[in-house]
């Protein structure tokens, strides 16, 4: 992608809406004063605090070739008893249009300290470019409240988080199951779900031919591989995989290693599904499959390449194998993923739910 | 105990997982040929790559040039690495390549499909290609109806064991309509419509679905998009490159058979047809049919004054000077082979009726452009001074399919001032380039596509025939007369093309 940044640094103070506006489209005009297109399919709200700004201002500026958008990135700190607000703008033009033609993404980055950092929704909302989605982005695992009582909730159409930002994975999984389970509370979407789309399709592929759709049935024994900080994903997965295939929740151990054994009833008999801390690279490193027959499937990623062998075993036999690349998977290509889709994802709520059902056995 | 309780699709029935093709196998005749290396493999290893091949799946070249199959895989692979200029996996690589396999055989023997046959049932049991068959006939045109008879003769012309065969035709379809008629009733013969899989891949390319998209995702075109609103439409499809090493096959073929019975005719359906019901085969293909069904048959004199042809001579082409037709390699010094076309069309249907549609497509012109334009007629009034609006031209949609793509509209716009002056502005919506996200090869989507058993953007028997048979009074005229126009390369072709649009009062358009 070619593209060039151009920006209004922050410290012109408090700005008017209108004021915002003009300094945008300023900043659209090209030398030669013609207009850079503004194209937009989204707004996308961001949330987020001092040090992770510039990793933010980073993904959106990728995401701006697919995702052409209206950011608004708000830093707040409420802790600060004096009021202040500083806003900064900038757009990044890409010129892949040809025809000497920009097609221009924008960002607001407003920093606000004390009272007003209480209301950001009376900051968000007059930016908001009408008739378009919104999406709201916590990158660093914050969980909302209820809509009725988050403003900024309330505006989105849509609510990106990520339960695999902070130490206590389970504590966030279950807030987010609590947030979900508000009737008012838009669509929620989270990265450490999206990064496991690839992996749930190749899993899905080895059962995909109809001789191997039985097997789905005799599931004895599932083991997970994932690297400390990617539980999240391990019990997500584990949540995915019993609710789509009726399994219901028994128990829930811990491990000596950090890990845990989760029991399930399944259609022919108990399944046990043992999810185990690795030290590794990849987040998730192997999934294996016991079936009550001889059939194992497995899934897994070498440590230092980008690409996934998935095989299918009868005994020790490999009867079936392939090797693809697992796509990219860094937080703006999951962030990507979340912003495509519309709507509640309903598969993800189910396996969220049976992820907090499980550990609260 | 109740395992019949998990279905199938258990772990499938979720919209961020892509739909997976079934198992299979697919074997290209004239698997030696470039289309092979330049275009099938590579479209292939990036599905594989992108998790989209099914663990269980083959490709079995097959063709005369005797080959190991690590021979064959290892051109394949070098091809690959020259066009991706190193980035191939090793492992993906690896893992695909073990599923290609190549046959050394005559095409139009029997005992090659018998041996065929073995084959695939070998890789049935190996690599569980349960059955399913693609026939890929990349092979000359020529041998298309011999290969399709044996395939038939062999009985491959269903899968094994409940499995599904499909075949798939490249164009040409035909050389005209009686040999296209031939053509699709032979492959007929031994396979059903819903199996023949006819490919241009020009329907593949994201450019050109896009117009679906812009007229029947968007409720404010449709309702204009009719004679009462519309004064006519032009249709450009413009190449600023020479037939280059292709003369031979162009000397055959003319820019009519090249471009306009497949490229320009499937533009002009898109832009003419009706709303289909739903985007699947059937209903979009039909409604295809029924546009190239009402464009008016020319008569002789018809064809006299509404079809122009050209070939290009010497001339200049961004800076460089560039040899005419004639003087291109394999091309005969006398040829009147025309690599230019011109036609004034009429869709003899309620939305159409009265509307010309101008269309052309030609070689070495002044750049390279594929463009529909819809010129609507002028406001019935204009409340201001004839003066003020001397600079005001009709409101006209122009559709960009390549390069820049994008929708240009034209509208009157007052000039800022005390007086009241109105001009035409061009208001260019580059949407094209709001999305900047490489848009996959056409062969990807249509492999895909094929795989996943959508002929949705394949063609069907009776728009190849209902193509040819619009053109077929066209080529008897022409060729009963010797006498073709030149123009200069670089040029927007001779000058009779622009009295076809003049005689009307109008005039071509510049992309």
């Amino acid at each position: 992608m070619i593209g060039e940044s151009r920006a209004i640094p922050e410290g012109g103070g408090a700005m008017s809406v209108a004021e915002i506006e003009r300094g945008l489209a300023r900043l659209r005009a090209n030398d030669d004063g013609t207009l850079g297109a503004r194209a937009s399919v989204l707004n996308l709200i961001v949330v987020t605090d001092e040090e992770s700004a510039e990793g933010v201002a980073r993904i959106i500026n990728e995401l701006s070739g697919r995702y052409p958008s209206r950011a608004l990135v708000m830093i707040a700190d409420p802790e600060e008893g004096r009021t202040n607000l500083e806003i900064g703008l900038s757009v990044f033009c890409n010129t892949r249009g040809g025809a000497g033609t920009n097609v221009c993404a924008e960002v607001v980055t407003i920093h606000v300290e004390g009272p007003p950092a209480e209301h950001l929704e009376s900051l968000a909302g007059p930016l908001l470019i009408p008739d378009l989605p919104v999406f709201l982005w916590y990158p660093n695992g914050d969980i909302p409240a209820s809509p009725r009582c988050d403003g900024m909730a309330a505006l989105a159409g849509r609510i990106v988080l990520d339960t695999g930002a902070v130490e206590d994975t389970e504590g966030s999984l279950r807030a987010v199951a609590e947030l979900v389970s508000y009737e008012e509370t838009p669509a929620v979407g989270d990265l450490q779900w999206a990064a496991l789309s690839t992996w749930r399709s190749l899993v899905a592929d080895l059962f995909a031919p109809p001789e191997r759709a039985c097997e789905l049935g005799k599931i004895r024994r599932v083991e997970v591989q994932y690297a400390p900080d990617a539980r999240s994903r391990a019990l997500l997965f584990s949540g995915w995989l019993s609710s789509c295939l009726g399994w219901r929740p028994e128990s829930a151990s811990r491990a000596e290693n950090g890990g845990r054994e989760l029991v399930f009833s399944g259609p022919s008999g108990p399944v046990t599904v043992r999810l185990t801390p690795n030290e590794s690279d990849a987040a998730l490193r192997r999934v294996r499959i016991f079936c009550d027959d001889e059939y194992t499937f497995e899934v897994s990623r070498s440590r230092e390449s980008t690409d996934a062998r998935s095989a299918v075993l009868r005994g020790d036999e490999v009867v079936g194998e392939r090797t693809v690349h697992l796509g990219p998977s860094d937080t703006g290509a999951l962030l990507g993923e979340e912003l495509r889709l519309v709507g509640r994802d309903e598969v993800y709520e189910a396996a969220l739910r049976r992820a907090v059902e499980i550990l609260g056995r | 105990m109740a395992q019949t309780q998990i279905t199938p699709e258990a772990l499938r029935d979720d919209r961020r997982l892509p739909k997976a093709p079934e198992p299979g196998a697919m074997v290209i005749f004239g698997a030696s040929g470039d289309l092979t290396r330049r275009k099938l493999i590579p479209a292939l290893y990036d599905l594989a790559a992108q998790r989209r091949l099914p663990m269980e799946f083959a490709v079995v070249g097959l063709s005369r040039s005797p080959m190991s199959h690590e021979e064959f895989r290892d051109r394949l692979r070098d091809a690959l690495e020259e066009q991706r200029d190193g980035g191939v996996s090793d492992d993906v690589w690896e893992s695909f390549s073990k599923g290609i396999f190549y046959l050394a055989g005559d095409s139009r023997k029997p005992e090659t499909y018998e041996e065929l046959r073995g084959f695939l049932g070998e890789l049935d049991e190996e690599r569980g290609t349960q059955g399913n068959r693609m026939f890929y006939l990349s092979s000359s045109p020529s041998l298309f109806p011999t290969i399709v008879e044996r395939l038939g003769e062999a009985g491959m012309n269903q899968g094994e064991g409940g499995g599904y065969a499909r075949i798939v035709i490249e164009k040409p379809f035909g050389r005209d309509l009686m040999s296209a008629r031939e053509l699709n009733a032979g492959i007929q013969r031994y396979f059903e419509e819903r199996q023949i899989y006819r490919i241009d891949h020009y329907l593949g390319k994201e450019t050109v679905q896009n117009i679906l998209a812009l007229r029947f995702a968007n409720g404010i075109f449709e309702p204009i998009w009719n004679q009462h609103y519309v004064d006519h439409v032009q249709i450009t499809v413009a190449e600023d490159i020479g037939v280059g090493t292709r003369g031979a096959f162009y000397e055959e073929a003319g820019a009519l058979r090249d471009i306009v019975q497949n490229h320009l005719m499937q533009v002009l359906c898109l832009t003419a047809m009706e709303p289909p019901v739903a985007f699947d085969a059937e209903s979009v293909r039909e409604e295809k049919v029924k546009v190239l069904r009402a464009v008016r048959r020319m008569d002789d004199g018809e064809v006299e004054r509404s079809a122009v042809r050209g070939q290009y001579e010497r001339g200049w082409v961004w800076g460089e000077e560039v040899p005419g037709y004639r003087e291109e390699e394999d091309v005969d010094p006398s040829s009147t082979t025309e690599t230019f076309v011109a036609l004034r069309l009429f869709v003899d249907n309620w939305r159409w009726a009265g509307v010309p549609f101008y269309v052309r497509a030609g070689k070495r012109m002044p750049k390279k452009a594929t463009e529909i334009a819809v010129q609507f007629h002028a406001a019935p009034h204009t409340p201001f001074s004839r003066n003020g609006t001397e600079g005001l031209e009709p409101n006209v949609l122009v559709i960009r399919v390549q390069p820049d793509e994008g929708v240009s509209l034209k509208i009157g716009a007052k000039v800022p001032g005390s007086g009241f002056e109105v001009r035409s502005v061009n208001m260019d919506l580059l949407y094209g380039s709001a999305f900047l996200e490489e848009a996959p090869d056409a062969y990807q989507r249509l492999l895909l596509d094929l795989m996943l058993g959508d002929p949705t953007l394949f063609i069907r028997a009776d728009e190849t025939e209902g193509a040819w048979s619009i053109l077929e009074p066209v080529m008897k005229h022409w060729s009963e007369s010797g006498e073709i126009p030149f123009y200069p390369a670089g040029t927007w072709g001779p000058e009779e093309a622009d009295e076809l649009p003049e005689r009307d009062g109008r005039g071509w358009r510049r992309p």
